[in-house]
């Protein structure tokens, strides 16, 4: 086989002899060819359609993300899975892409193929994206919303308060936004840590507890 | 008799080099393979490049007049802080269709040369004719690059205003396009604009609300 391919190989180039300016042209294409179908097959790995192909997706997540202002809002602006989930710039996405394949492994051996097992995981899940978008300073948040094209003037006051308290103290956007577009654990935040921060920022209960998305019992 | 004798060494040393090909051809492949990949990734590369506002305002006919209006609309500045920049209105998001008004703002760099709008004044004497074109392209398109953000399927219209609503309700019904009443936007609207008053002819067929340019929308001098 591989001496097939060699000789294939070795037969291509004595061309080259003959016909140099078109073996090379047709290489040099080739790598253009290769190129293009490398970046178009990660295109189509990065939508919604993609994504709901799971249905650990399409009966947890998504359901629930339908229900938000990401999906549906008053100028039809709507963002799609990989818009939060996956870095628009290449190598972060590159890099997103090849971490997802522990995904796929999760997805073989059935972690969460049922919505009990999938509840059960829930605040692990999501506190990898949690930690992920903390660590990048909400990088995948900013690519759609910039503090610098922001009118606060045209925010609620508590929203306007909330985001100055943001720049003056650099917080970034998931330190509040969490379960701002899937339910959020029940298990969420047991030991209070994180209600005794908001509360020492005199957050509002009613940031998380009326407006954004709300798990049961939430 | 020199220039002959240089001419057959250098045939002699190309020679050379594509003997050193052959005998290498693992070599050689990769070699073009990698240019080729280069190449293809140095044109889109450009292609983003040219598709930045700073692109786009490193022209001043750009950043004193369209770009001064536009910074005063809901485009660069709103309550959730998601702006859209000149190419995400001007440049379609397809390769083919984005190759396409790369190859036609070929034409601009020419008026750029020229000179056709370097003065505020000239640039007003021909607003109406600019902003002409960019509407007709949206319209033939059916407002393609207006709708690579706005959907009418993520649009909540119980969070609209009422004109607002009833609005797009026609404009739904209608299979009316964006840019049939979103003109003038981001930018402002030419003094001459409708000045036979067609268009507006048609607005009051359809009831449509004055308010819905003369308060809302981007507003010109005289507007």
């Amino acid at each position: 086989m591989l001496k097939k391919f060699k000789n294939y190989i070795q037969s291509y180039c004595s061309l080259s002899a003959s016909c140099p300016i078109g073996v090379f042209f047709s290489v040099f294409t080739l790598g253009i060819v290769f190129w293009g179908a490398f970046n178009t097959s990660l295109e189509l790995t990065n939508n919604e359609t993609f994504c709901i192909s799971c249905h650990e997706m399409k009966v947890n997540v998504y359901k629930e993300y339908k229900e938000t202002v990401h999906y549906s809002n008053r100028t039809g602006v709507r963002a799609t899975c990989p818009d939060c989930h996956v870095p628009k710039e290449w190598v972060h996405m590159v890099l997103r892409k090849i971490g997802a394949t522990n995904e796929l492994f999760h997805k073989f051996i059935g972690s969460v193929d049922t919505p009990e097992k999938f509840e059960n995981k829930r605040l692990e899940l999501a506190e990898h994206v949690w930690a992920g978008m903390k660590a990048t300073d909400s990088r995948e948040c900013r690519n759609c919303h910039a503090f610098d094209s922001m009118s606060l003037d045209a925010q609620k006051k508590t929203s306007q308060s909330a985001h100055k308290r943001a720049i003056k103290a650099k917080r970034t956007c998931i330190d509040c936004h969490m379960g701002v577009a899937h339910k959020i654990a029940k298990d969420f935040d047991k030991d209070l840590k994180l209600h005794d921060g908001f509360k020492r920022d005199k957050r509002p209960c009613a940031d998380c507890h009326k407006n954004m998305q709300q798990g049961e019992g939430w | 008799m020199e220039y002959k004798g240089g001419e057959r060494r250098g045939r002699k040393q190309w020679g050379r080099l594509f003997r050193y090909c052959v005998m290498h051809p693992t070599l050689t492949i990769s070699v073009f393979l990698t240019a080729g990949l280069i190449f293809w990734g140095s044109v889109n590369w450009g292609m983003d490049m040219t598709n930045s506002e700073s692109f786009c305002i490193s022209c001043h006919e750009m950043e004193q007049n369209v770009y001064q209006e536009y910074k005063n609309t809901v485009h660069y500045s709103n309550r959730t802080g998601v702006r859209a920049i000149c190419p995400d209105c001007h440049v379609p998001k397809e390769w083919g269709p984005m190759v396409i008004r790369k190859v036609s703002a070929t034409n601009e760099l020419f008026h750029k040369i020229f000179g056709s709008v370097d003065t505020p004044e000239k640039f007003e004497a021909k607003r109406l004719k600019l902003a002409e074109h960019v509407w007709e392209t949206m319209k033939n398109n059916d407002s393609h690059e207006c709708r690579n953000c706005h959907a009418f399927n993520s649009m909540e219209l119980g969070k609209q205003k009422k004109t607002s609503q009833a609005a797009h309700r026609r404009a739904v019904k209608l299979k009316r396009t964006c840019i049939d009443c979103h003109m003038g936007v981001a930018h402002k609207i030419a003094k001459d604009f409708d000045k036979d008053l067609k268009l507006h002819d048609g607005f009051k067929r359809n009831k449509r609300p004055c308010a819905d340019c003369h308060k809302n929308m981007q507003q010109g001098e005289g507007w």
